[in-house]
């Protein structure tokens, strides 16, 4: 389903639609749990946390506009920005203590290859293999500075430095 | 700051996409983001590249569970709803026997839940929150329960002797915060839960730094953290 296919079930959504809502959430929950299991790697959390943003999505169709990017992305931004609360808040109740297996994926994705040639993957693909470890830990599994430093062995400071230099290759790169 | 400066507002925006933001600074561009136009366009860009690198996950179904927990959502509120503007003199009947049955078979759901579940089992809170240091580290976990407020220290707070941490809810009208107690400096401890916390809107939590014993004004002496609440 395209992203003129979302938006148009979106507008019904913002009108109170039950039945396009439910469309929007066939078409689109196997991807935004994958983002959720993808970060929080549980599926009880990861399911909390997708329902908990179809609800989210329901209560502000109304405020998306176009301006905000195609309905997809804004549909992530509001799930992925939850699985990442939820993961701090495990984080704490478990005593800061999920094991480095805990805290990263076994996905194909780890192999640090961006195979999805659109701009980004393209800009990724000049960053150093640390620079784009650092931002594929940050974005896939939900990693802090902290974590990421001890992922790959680095301090704290590195970690950081090695996200926004990144970033600000980034940036260069995709002419922001 | 300057957050109007270009390089730096990109660098806060993509971070805050990524997530390595810490809740401080991710709640301050949250605030800065309506202010200024040119930080949320940076936003969106950022959410428009990197969100594209989710969709290269392969979809995965979840549980047909997770709809119909949604839809029951969805369907309690339109009985809160219709409880709200009903007129008791002139309702339908066919309203009342809705509810009477949605009411019936929570009840059923319910019974079935608490003689289900181990004895051991507590019940969920309303609400959370981690406080969180300028560096991201995580500080204190805040539960919030129906009569109480649950607060747990990690070994990330810096233990001061002769200085109590106090929590405070700051309501959204802008007035004055108020005290709901002092933090454990280790360990977890239980406050009563403030008779105007259900019925405040609240913006944040807040931790000062105090005297031993609190605050001696009635106010927050040093603000250290602000917080926000989530619904659970």
């Amino acid at each position: 389903m395209d992203n003129e296919e979302h938006l148009r079930l979106l507008n019904r959504v913002a009108s109170g639609d039950r039945k396009a809502f439910e469309l929007l959430y066939k078409a689109t929950s196997g991807h935004l749990y994958a983002i959720c299991m993808s970060i929080l790697k549980n599926n009880e959390l990861a399911e909390d946390v997708l329902q908990e943003g179809f609800i989210k999505i329901w209560d502000n169709a109304k405020e998306y506009s176009q301006g905000k990017g195609r309905v997809l992305t804004w549909m992530t931004s509001i799930v992925r920005y939850r699985a990442i609360d939820m993961l701090r808040f495990q984080k704490v109740r478990k005593g800061n203590g999920l094991s480095e297996q805990e805290l990263v994926s076994d996905s194909p994705t780890d192999s640090f290859q961006f195979t999805n040639k659109n701009q980004l993957d393209h800009c990724i693909e000049q960053l150093g293999i640390q620079q784009k470890q650092a931002i594929h830990l940050a974005f896939f599994d939900g990693l802090t500075h902290q974590e990421i430093a001890y992922h790959i062995d680095s301090p704290l400071g590195t970690s950081k430095s090695l996200i926004r230099r990144g970033v600000q290759a980034l940036k260069r790169c995709l002419g922001l | 700051m300057n957050y109007l400066n270009e390089n730096l507002r990109h660098v806060l925006a993509a971070e805050y996409v990524l997530g390595t933001l810490s809740i401080r600074a991710r709640r301050r561009l949250e605030q800065l983001r309506v202010e200024h136009i040119e930080i949320e366009r940076a936003i969106q860009d950022w959410e428009w590249h990197f969100n594209g690198l989710a969709e290269k996950l392969t979809p995965q179904p979840p549980s047909e569970l997770v709809w119909q927990r949604i839809e029951q959502t969805l369907l309690e509120r339109d009985i809160n709803t219709q409880q709200n503007v009903v007129d008791f003199k002139t309702h339908s009947v066919r309203i009342w026997q809705s509810i009477t049955g949605f009411a019936t078979a929570a009840v059923l759901v319910l019974a079935f839940l608490l003689f289900s579940q181990p004895e051991s089992l507590e019940p969920l809170p309303n609400q959370i929150t981690v406080v969180q240091s300028e560096d991201n580290q995580p500080l204190w976990l805040i539960e919030i329960f129906n009569t109480r407020i649950d607060t747990q220290a990690t070994q990330n707070v810096v233990k001061e002797t002769a200085k109590d941490y106090e929590l405070w809810m700051v309501p959204k009208d802008g007035t004055a915060p108020i005290s709901l107690g002092l933090l454990p400096q280790e360990g977890i401890r239980s406050l009563v839960k403030h008779n105007r916390f259900d019925t405040t809107e609240i913006a944040a939590l807040a931790v000062s730094i105090e005297p031993l014993g609190g605050s001696v004004t009635g106010s927050p002496t040093q603000v250290l953290y602000i917080s926000p609440l989530a619904l659970l």
